[in-house]
């Protein structure tokens, strides 16, 4: 009797152990995919002719950091610390004022019942099916109207603007808190503004911090709708210089994209901890 | 037909003798917010309401008789005189005669609204003096938007934001497509509505019809088997991490947010050239004794479009993973301790609370993504943007219906037509998306999880 | 269903009206030319002309938009600088418009935010003109022209009509074509005995194709990592010049009416029967664009004797090979700079068997066109400084700054009088595009719709070796339908949605 009790907790302690190694060999083998790609750009901008095409396979044999010193120093014709610094502040306004918006549109649309509600829902989902670029003409000379080309802060303005269209996911968050914990602060008194900055917001911790960086993290992509507005070379953001470097400056492209994965990867060093812990068992009980 | 329009008519004809009703019933000062705005209101002591009304009434009729009515005929006609930058002469500019129209009829349409409101709200509170009750002050009907109309508080600005940069562009989009806009007929030259002149030719042109049907199979299968595939790869990786035997969770999840961190057209532009002819993978191939793989050329269709899936979930998976995380996160830990003392394993946990759970926050997950991957441009717009394949008009074989229309209209100009394609893309997927969308448990029961 | 119905007939009444208040059809301003009627120069009196008062507005700024590489060179400040203090008392000063080169033109302009100046490529600039955002300038008033410095192609170039009237809408300033480079220090050490049977001291293999490729087929054997000859043959730039050679042309007319595709007219199917030939001994780069992106570190490794490119990517090509000279030869910076220069050499495309068959080629070698463009400056039509835009236009196309560039930027001249003075290569680009061996690119928006298709097609070809049995361009025959369709598919991207 003793004997079969030992060998079946050893045979579950091999179960185990053999499943931890299965799912660590799967994530070495899926993180070696995703870094792969990034090592292979982030060691061509070290390479010394900077350029991912000259090279014989995919890793350079000589490394340099001329690229860098280059796109940080000479900014003449090409001011990338500039538009670093342009970037940089679209993506941190984008960022507080898209998250505001579209937590608040889904926390709405989740929680309260009324009467467009429904139609409103529809509505949206039809909206976000139209190709985008076909409007940028428009807006572009909406903008011309309204005398904000030419300028980051009407760039901040759209991006907010059409950020709310998104809140889909963000409502299938807030659709999964529980109801209870509204009607136990109702029934204390609590007005619905106050249940939202008090009890919805500290709860929706993780979905916030996605909305957060994933808004933070778009302005340092899109370079469409900024190449139209955004005429001046110095209030260009880094995607639109870059895809003018990638034209005739790789070893600059190189570099120039590696860097911009920099602060959002900051970014999410500094949010990371109230994504995981964002409900903590006992905070809240259903 | 004819029962429609009898319809119609005795519609019409009801809305009249209940609008004659109404009249009827309603006391003197209803009747005076009918025809000021705001008086009824100001005559019930609800000053500020009345001044808001008012106000709103007497901007609209400064704005509609200074500009309004102005931009409204430019609609119709889009201007009369053609412009020349040659000479100086400053003309009519049809696309800002268009957008400005439609910012004016936005505005009337508006304008009515409120008009009508402020008569239902003077009806209303004639009701509530009727019944003898109290008349809410302003400063109540301020403490309301913070409470039981809380909803209007919030969603005025993205409603706002919404109309003006989204809803406004497509409408435009929809009036261009019938319209000679594009090509030729560019400002100065003046713009002129041509009814559905667009729509016959893109239907009766040789080679575009079965382009675009053959462009819409591919889109279709794409957009599902790249939106089902990340979701559950990223599912997959979240749960994965989000296992307790798995150490160092910090450490492993920076790998894919490390290809988030890095914008999605420059990874693309790296992608492009691994897997072009002259590039490494390629090259190992050649130095091993093989022959080039046509992964992106003319002949590589399958190749290009199982590549542009891949590469498609190299970027996208991270997104998904970051997002499950915050859900599972999110589960009620009672749930599995009560599970654990029903003796339930590890794997039934999973079947039963988490999986459900996950898949029921993120199925709007599903359906928006599903939305940006059939208009998913980037791809295969950097990834095979300089071929054309045999039989197509103007585009390849991996192409989705929106590196088509970007073709069309930005490349060579053809706005009227690229609208027009993209009001039968925008009605067909939006058809389609819609009835997902109602059927799905996320639609139907919001509050499963409540 | 009802309310299907109902939608149904508020769209039919919506078309209906949308149709029935279509005002009168705008007199289009496209610039057909019309055989019944006579086309004339502009008088120096015509009403276009008037903003042109010749006075020059004063303390106002022109805002020039310059060529990336003009700007990095630092030609750009040195043609402000001297403009600026020639100018100095009127209060004009020129700036870099700070757009980048591919400013939008006829999106900013309208709006109030575009140059005052631009410069580019003919094409670029005269796809503009239809819609009016370039203006005519008066030749009368500009010294290049007045001069008659300005090759007769060059200026055709810039010429677009409207009304009958055969405006002139910009100033050329050089040529700009893609060229043949190679490394010098890699021909083979006896070069001048073996390689250079007519003894004119340039070798044979860059000047006609047969012996590119029989050195090519040699260069690969000794190697076969190592390519003789490689270019990216997707790129329709570098490859039309041979499709124009054997009689083909893009557009009717003199490449202005877009109505007439001639890419499969005349022996053109020779020209795409040799690039093919010539693909099979090169490595897959030349099927898409791996081997142009891949160039300066190919050429600078010896792993391409020979390539296409245009000029702007030379010095990158250079600083490559310096790059390798100081690491293998153990070279200051300055000398393997200046080796590298030395060998790095561009000529003009070598010249073609007139049978279009490097296998078996004919005697007869007939001459490699190319295309090319003439970039130049040309004024904005809503700068609200005609008269100083004008003057900057003519400073910055005068003798003195036409030749300064030439002599910082290194690039062909489109002044007779600057190119009699410059170098070689200058001076044969310059006898090209004056006597039309350089195709220029044509001045009509409808260029816009080549690129893609032809240059596509150009990279099928490419690929075809390796196709074997599956071939689809092994015969003349089946490379004349294939030109055929190209030309009909470019017609339909132009006119069938029109």
């Amino acid at each position: 009797m003793r004997r079969t009790f030992n060998n079946l907790s050893t045979n579950k302690q091999v179960k185990k152990v053999l499943s931890a190694v299965f799912i660590y060999c799967i994530l070495i083998i899926v993180s070696a995919i995703f870094f792969f790609p990034c090592l292979w750009l982030i060691l061509s901008s070290f390479s010394k002719t900077g350029s991912l095409y000259d090279i014989e396979g995919f890793f350079p044999k000589e490394f340099s950091f001329d690229s860098f010193i280059k796109l940080f120093t000479d900014t003449s014709q090409y001011n990338y610390p500039m538009w670093l610094l342009n970037t940089l502040i679209i993506a941190i306004f984008n960022c507080i004022f898209s998250t505001l918006l579209v937590i608040g549109t889904a926390y709405t649309i989740s929680y309260f019942q009324f009467k467009s509600r429904k139609g409103l829902m529809k509505g949206a989902l039809i909206l976000s099916m139209f190709p985008s670029f076909m409007g940028m003409t428009v807006i572009y000379i909406l903008m011309t109207q309204f005398n904000i080309v030419n300028n980051i802060w009407g760039l901040i303005l759209i991006y907010s603007c059409t950020a709310p269209l998104g809140y889909l996911v963000q409502k299938g968050f807030f659709d999964t808190i529980p109801q209870s914990i509204y009607e136990a602060a109702k029934i204390d008194g609590a007005t619905n503004a106050r249940i939202f900055s008090t009890i919805t917001l500290p709860l929706a911790k993780p979905i916030i911090v996605y909305t957060a960086l994933t808004s933070f993290a778009w302005p340092w992509s899109d370079f469409i709708l900024p190449k139209l507005l955004l005429i001046d070379k110095n209030n260009w953001t880094v995607a639109v210089g870059l895809m003018q470097l990638q034209q005739n400056e790789f070893s600059r492209f190189a570099a120039g994209s590696v860097f911009i994965a920099i602060p959002i990867v900051v970014l999410y060093f500094f949010l990371v901890k109230y994504m995981v812990n964002g409900m903590t068992a006992g905070a809240v009980k259903g | 037909m004819k029962r429609f329009f009898k319809n119609i008519a005795i519609k019409t004809n009801n809305t009249y003798v209940n609008f004659i009703n109404f009249f009827k019933v309603s006391n003197i000062n209803v009747k005076a917010s009918m025809a000021l705005m705001g008086l009824g209101q100001l005559m019930y002591r609800q000053i500020g309401r009345g001044i808001l009304y008012l106000a709103i009434e007497i901007l609209g009729i400064v704005f509609f008789s200074l500009y309004g009515f102005h931009w409204l005929v430019g609609l119709i006609t889009l201007g009369t005189v053609e412009a020349d930058p040659w000479t100086g002469l400053e003309g009519d500019n049809s696309v800002i005669f268009l957008l400005l129209g439609l910012m004016s009829l936005t505005l009337l349409i508006l304008f009515i609204a409120l008009y009508i409101s402020n008569v239902k709200d003077a009806y209303k509170t004639s009701l509530l003096v009727l019944k003898g009750e109290k008349i809410p002050t302003f400063k109540e009907d301020l403490k309301d938007l913070l409470d039981k109309k809380f909803y209007k508080t919030m969603l005025f600005l993205p409603l706002l934001g919404t109309l003006i940069f989204s809803v406004l562009p497509i409408v435009f989009m929809i009036l261009v497509a019938f319209t000679n806009y594009g090509d030729t007929v560019l400002p100065p030259v003046l713009v002129d509505w041509i009814g559905i002149d667009n729509f016959v030719k893109i239907f009766s042109l040789g080679d575009i019809g079965p382009t675009f049907f053959k462009i819409l199979g591919w889109n279709i299968l794409w957009a599902v088997s790249t939106t089902l595939l990340n979701y559950v790869l990223g599912l997959l990786l979240a749960i994965i991490l989000n296992k307790k035997v798995v150490k160092a969770k910090f450490f492993w999840r920076l790998f894919p947010i490390l290809a988030y961190a890095i914008p999605g057209f420059i990874t693309l532009t790296a992608f492009k050239f691994m897997f072009a002819q002259g590039g490494p993978i390629n090259q190992y191939i050649i130095q091993a004794g093989g022959s080039a793989i046509p992964f992106l050329t003319k002949d590589g269709t399958w190749w290009a479009r199982i590549i542009g899936l891949l590469i498609n979930a190299w970027l996208t998976v991270p997104s998904v993973m970051l997002l499950a995380t915050g859900i599972l996160s999110n589960i009620n830990n009672d749930l599995y301790e009560a599970a654990r003392i029903d003796g339930a394993g590890s794997f039934k946990q999973f079947k039963d609370i988490t999986l459900p759970f996950v898949v029921f926050a993120t199925t709007p997950t599903l359906i928006t993504s599903f939305i940006g991957n059939f208009n998913n441009f980037g791809v295969f717009y950097f990834l095979r943007g300089a071929i054309e394949s045999d039989g197509y008009f103007a585009s390849n074989d991996t192409d989705l219906l929106i590196n088509w229309l970007y073709r069309l209209s930005i490349d060579n100009t053809y706005y009227s037509i690229g609208a027009a394609i993209s009001l039968i893309i925008f009605v067909i997927t939006s058809a389609i998306s819609l009835i997902i969308y109602i059927k799905s448990p996320a639609y139907k029961k919001e509050d499963t999880f409540r | 269903m009802k309310n299907f119905k109902h939608l149904f007939v508020i769209f039919a009444t919506l078309v209906a009206t949308l149709s029935a208040c279509q005002p009168s059809v705008s007199s289009s301003t496209t610039s057909s030319s019309n055989s019944n009627t006579t086309i004339t120069n502009p008088s120096e009196d015509d009403p276009v002309f008037s903003k042109f008062t010749g006075e020059l507005e004063r303390n106002v700024e022109i805002k020039v938009v310059e060529n990336d590489t003009a700007i990095k060179m630092g030609y750009l400040d040195e043609l402000i600088e001297a403009f600026n203090e020639e100018y100095k008392e009127y209060g004009i000063t020129a700036v870099d418009a700070n757009q980048g080169e591919f400013a939008d033109l006829p999106n900013t302009g309208p709006y109030g935010y575009g140059p005052d100046v631009v410069y580019q490529a003919n094409d670029v600039l005269m796809g503009w003109v239809q819609d009016k955002h370039i203006m005519p300038l008066p030749t009368h008033l500009i010294e290049a022209y007045q001069s008659d410095v300005i090759p007769q192609t060059a200026h055709e170039a810039y010429k677009s009509v409207n009304n009958n009237v055969n405006y002139t809408f910009g100033v050329p300033v050089n040529i700009q074509s893609p060229l043949l480079y190679y490394r010098k220090d890699l021909l083979p050490s006896d070069w001048q005995e073996t390689w250079d049977d007519n003894d004119n001291d340039v070798p044979d293999m860059v000047e006609n194709i047969v012996d590119l490729y029989q050195f090519s087929l040699q260069y690969h054997e000794q190697d076969n990592s190592k390519y003789g000859f490689e270019f990216s043959l997707n790129d329709f730039y570098f490859t039309s010049g041979y499709l124009f050679s054997y009689g083909a042309y893009l557009f009717g007319e003199n490449n202005r009416d877009d109505t007439d595709i001639g890419l499969h007219q005349g022996n053109a199917k020779y020209g795409v029967q040799l690039l093919r030939q010539f693909a099979a001994q090169m490595s897959p780069a030349c099927i898409d664009d791996s081997a142009k992106l891949a160039i300066s570190g190919a050429m600078a490794s010896g792993k391409y004797f020979a390539s296409v490119t245009t000029p702007d990517v030379r010095s990158v090509i250079v600083d490559a090979l310096a790059t390798t000279y100081q690491d293998e030869e153990g070279l200051t910076s300055q000398e393997a700079i200046q080796k590298a220069e030395e060998n790095i050499i561009g000529v003009p495309f070598p010249s073609l068997p007139s049978n279009g068959d490097l296998i078996n080629p004919s005697e007869e070698m007939i001459e490699c066109k190319q295309m090319g463009g003439i970039n130049g400056f040309a004024m904005s039509s809503y700068t609200k400084y005609p008269n100083a835009s004008l003057a900057f236009i003519n400073f910055a196309t005068s003798y003195k700054m036409v030749k300064l560039r030439e002599e910082i930027i290194q690039i062909a001249p489109c002044r007779s009088d600057v190119a009699s003075e410059s170098n070689e290569l200058s001076q044969q680009l310059f006898e090209k595009a004056s006597n039309g061996s350089i195709v220029l690119m044509p001045s009509i928006k409808a260029i816009n719709q080549v690129w893609t298709p032809a240059g596509s097609f150009m990279g099928d070809v490419a690929a075809d070796p390796s196709r074997g049995s599956n071939a689809k361009y092994d015969t003349l025959d089946k490379i004349q339908a294939a030109l055929e369709q190209l030309s009909k598919d470019i017609y339909d991207a132009i006119h069938l949605l029109s």
